[in-house]
């Protein structure tokens, strides 16, 4: 902590690294995120499957769709990590 | 009989406002908060005393955490230590003797059941997402506030363009998940201890030869609260600062990889060769 920055609020976009135990809570948000991205995706399916009298297509879509983000999810923690 | 309700039992009403015992025990933690803090801004010393010092340990480690995740830290270092002593504050307080177990009993289908006066606030799914959300909109602003509405837009539309029909409901989903995740994590986790200590009590009372039992057993289980009470509180806090840190870097990442790969190739050309495949 510099004492001439008191009340900056920085100006650097840039993560200046991270801890330890900020790698353990990614660790520990990865899992459920996975899990909630295809439950999520499925959900908003279904939801206007029954919206829309079209079932079962939004259901596929948005399972696909869920899937899709949990693999995004990996790939971005993934891409995140290696910036670092 | 074993009876952990999954929702907030109603203690009374204000005006057809429905106070429940977890927000009885919001209220409670954040008391406890205001006197810590009020006890610090009026009794501190430049050489600080044991109970000085206890107070403020948490603080500077958090702290010290969250110096190291960006350069723009200052402006959300005060968000992740109140979520960390909040929710911290408020795990431990379901470790108070008689929160949980003094209350009034009702019945509840036929059955006599105990609606406790104070329950842990996290055990009550309307306080995590509360605060989940308090974290997704924080993100969020920061994202807006650094790279404009129409930045974060583009962010969330993707490169290239011909894929946003693909990739914005992908990263939508995604975005979404953080609020889930943060909330449903933590409400799962102290929720469940609350079953797994009522269970333990339960199983150790429930029969004379297994009474002795009951003085040790919940005990250990009670320690295990505690770690995990704190475990909870410092993954909300250091995953509400690990979304903020992405959503200033994201965006500037891209080109940043970038100038570090040309500024890597220009500075050590040997190297970069030598630990090629090739």
């Amino acid at each position: 902590m510099e004492p001439d920055d008191e009340n900056d609020l920085g100006t650097g976009d840039k993560p200046t690294g991270r801890s330890p135990q900020a790698n353990w809570g990614v660790a520990f948000d990865l899992g459920i995120r996975l899990g909630i991205s295809v439950i999520l995706g499925l959900g908003a399916g279904l939801l206007l499957d029954s919206w829309l009298h079209t079932r079962p297509i939004f259901t596929l879509i948005g399972m696909v769709l869920g899937i899709a983000a949990a693999m995004y999810t990996i790939w971005d923690a993934a891409h995140d990590a290696m910036r670092k | 009989m074993i009876h952990v309700e999954i929702a907030a039992e109603t203690l009374f009403t204000i005006g057809g406002f429905e106070v429940t015992n977890s927000m009885v025990g919001a209220v409670l933690a954040s008391l406890l908060l205001l006197a810590g803090a009020w006890y610090i801004n009026r009794r501190s010393a430049l050489v600080p005393h044991r109970l000085q010092s206890l107070l403020e340990l948490p603080v500077e480690w958090v702290a010290g955490i969250v110096e190291g995740s960006s350069s723009r830290w200052r402006g959300y270092v005060a968000l992740v230590i109140g979520l960390f002593l909040m929710i911290l504050v408020a795990n431990w307080l379901s470790l108070v003797p008689g929160v949980g177990v003094v209350g009034v009993e009702e019945t509840v289908e036929g059955h006599e059941v105990l609606v406790p006066f104070v329950r842990p606030a996290a055990a009550d799914l309307n306080f995590t997402l509360g605060l989940a959300l308090i974290t997704f909109v924080v993100f969020v602003w920061w994202g807006v506030r650094l790279h404009g509405p129409v930045g974060y837009l583009k962010e969330l539309v993707g490169e290239p363009r011909y894929m946003a029909p693909l990739m914005f409901p992908i990263h939508l989903i995604s975005e979404l998940s953080r609020l889930v995740s943060l909330s449903m994590r933590l409400f799962g986790n102290v929720f469940a201890g609350e079953v797994l200590i009522a269970t333990m009590l339960a199983l150790t009372t429930a029969a004379i030869f297994v009474l002795p039992l009951a003085f040790f057993v919940p005990a250990i289980f009670l320690g295990l609260e505690l770690l995990f009470g704190a475990v909870q509180a410092l993954v909300f806090a250091l995953l509400t600062m690990t979304y903020i840190t992405m959503a200033i870097a994201e965006g500037q990442g891209d080109h940043a990889d970038e100038h570090e790969a040309s500024d890597d190739h220009d500075a050590q050309p040997s190297t970069t060769t030598a630990s090629s495949p090739a």
